[in-house]
């Protein structure tokens, strides 16, 4: 099984504060859809951004333990050299956009690394085209909607290929519709490109049906990490991260716990009532 | 045809020697050219107002000459200069792109390539900048500040608009800071931008302003021929 980051006995805090991630041992397999939960405050961000090494390299901090990206140490690298293996999308995508027109956005990254010309252009191209927003190269930001702007942030980071895109609470600000037609197109860039996504996500819903593996972390550690299906019944266990479990999961977990049975890791409602009905649950309880 | 950015700023240097070289009526005649590019490239209500804004801050300037004991001849003259250079400058933003002018100011001028971005980047957050004004001020609004009494009050009470608007601003231009190293900003960002190519038209104007910067040599040889 192959690993695209490692965490490695990670300790972090910043440089007044207490410690914020304590202990991190945590592989995130390649090709994965990984949902990062927790409480406020667990330190979700953090552990992104160290995985692109903005921690503790470039925003400073104190650490102990290391990170492996792609095989190789953060320690060292470049954090716009790692950025062009793993992508980054920020909370506040709005601030991460630089460039006065779409075109120029996407193609800035590749610039600055001396891409030719033509590859800038072809690359810039495809990447609006994969996040739908086909010839807007030349679209200036303030003709672009929120949702818009986000796909655009996007692009600028598929347009490098990376091989992991990190994404921290990506539809914080967004209404349930928009929510719905970002994921989805995540799953598809998942899909599509074998691209492991990594996703810090309040809002758990949302990624039912795509996330492979989960991490949760409460007060700076892991308390469970791994494939949904074995992770989802350690949080339902914990008091304080039960209830940021979806909905169809506590059901799912409840209903294992009261009646003993083993059910499967519903994506949707209907899976939920055919697995219930096939199982001889009839009038929500399981009739003897 | 539109110019290459270096011709504009070339063009905008040289307008702001000529207002002090050529006479006045040649400073007129420019004055009469500009107006009727700007108003060439976009004829709307917001050059107009721009237009109209500079010209009556021109007054303001012949004003205040008058009033330092300057005669109106003096004054009008100065003020007709003035004017003539702020408007080329306007003349430049408004034909050519930001980026382009940033490029060359990097290219030809050497301006390290910090300050040129922040062309950009100013442009860039401005629409940013008065949307969060304004949620900012609805949202103090809702905790009751109030935009009344004299100037003074008014002045003091909106510091509790300033200072959230400039938190937000300053958190902005982190996450700024930040996505720009992680895009790899620096040398390269300009050495790989597409060229901006010069043509005949580029040549011509150049030219010209070559002629013109040169008037009191070739005027004086002229004459004295």
């Amino acid at each position: 099984m192959e690993h695209v980051v490692v965490f490695d006995g990670f300790h972090f805090k910043y440089l007044r504060s207490g410690m914020v991630l304590k202990d991190i041992n945590l592989e995130i397999e390649k090709g994965s859809f990984t949902v990062i939960m927790g409480p406020s405050g667990a330190g979700k961000t953090t552990l992104c951004k160290c995985i692109t090494g903005i921690l503790p390299f470039y925003m400073g901090g104190d650490y102990a333990g290391d990170i492996r990206v792609l095989g190789e140490s953060t320690k060292g690298k470049k954090v716009s050299d790692l950025a062009m293996k793993v992508g980054l999308m920020l909370e506040d995508y709005e601030s991460q956009l630089v460039s006065l027109t779409a075109g120029e956005e996407v193609a800035f990254s590749l610039m600055n690394h001396g891409f030719p010309p033509e590859e800038v252009a072809e690359r810039t191209r495809k990447a609006l085209e994969d996040v739908g927003l086909p010839g807007r190269e030349s679209y200036q930001l303030d003709e672009l909607s929120g949702g818009q702007r986000q796909r655009l942030a996007l692009a600028s980071i598929l347009a490098v290929h990376p091989e992991v895109i990190v994404l921290d609470e990506p539809v914080s600000a967004m209404d349930p519709d928009g929510g719905e037609t970002l994921y989805k197109l995540l799953h598809k860039i998942h899909q599509e490109y074998g691209t492991t996504i990594v996703v810090v996500e309040h809002r758990v819903e949302y990624v039912i049906p795509y996330a492979t593996d989960m991490v949760a972390l409460k007060e700076g550690e892991i308390l469970a990490a791994g494939p949904c299906e074995r992770v989802v019944p350690e949080i339902y266990k914990d008091p304080v991260l039960r209830p940021l479990l979806p909905d169809l999961w506590r059901v799912k977990c409840r209903l294992e716990e009261r009646y003993g049975v083993s059910l499967g890791l519903w994506r949707k409602a209907a899976d939920a009532v055919d697995e219930l009905r096939r199982k001889g649950f009839e009038g929500g309880v399981l009739e003897e | 045809m539109k110019l290459n950015a270096l011709t504009w700023i070339i063009v905008t240097l040289a307008v702001t020697a000529w207002v002090f070289i050529l006479p006045v009526e040649a400073v007129a005649t420019i004055l009469v050219l500009q107006l009727a590019l700007l108003l060439y490239i976009k004829r709307s209500k917001t050059m107009l107002a721009v237009i109209g804004g500079l010209g009556v801050f021109t007054g303001m300037m012949v004003l205040f000459q008058l009033l330092f004991g300057s005669s109106l001849e003096t004054s009008l003259i100065g003020g007709l200069r003035m004017l003539v250079m702020t408007l080329a400058f306007l003349c430049m933003l408004a034909t050519t792109r930001i980026q382009s002018i940033a490029k060359a100011l990097v290219d030809w001028f050497r301006l390290p390539v910090e300050y040129a971005f922040m062309l950009t980047t100013a442009l860039r957050f401005v629409p940013n900048f008065l949307e969060d004004s304004t949620v900012t001020l609805d949202a103090q609004s809702c905790r009751g500040y109030s935009n009344r009494g004299n100037a003074i009050k008014r002045m003091l009470s909106y510091l509790v608009v300033i200072r959230p608007l400039v938190m937000r601003a300053v958190a902005k231009s982190e996450t700024l800071a930040l996505s720009m190293e992680l895009k790899g900003f620096g040398q390269n960002t300009y050495k790989n931008m597409p060229k901006d190519p010069f043509h005949l038209i580029d040549f011509v104007v150049l030219l010209l302003v070559a002629v013109l910067s040169t008037y009191p040599f070739w005027i004086g040889r002229v004459m004295g021929g």
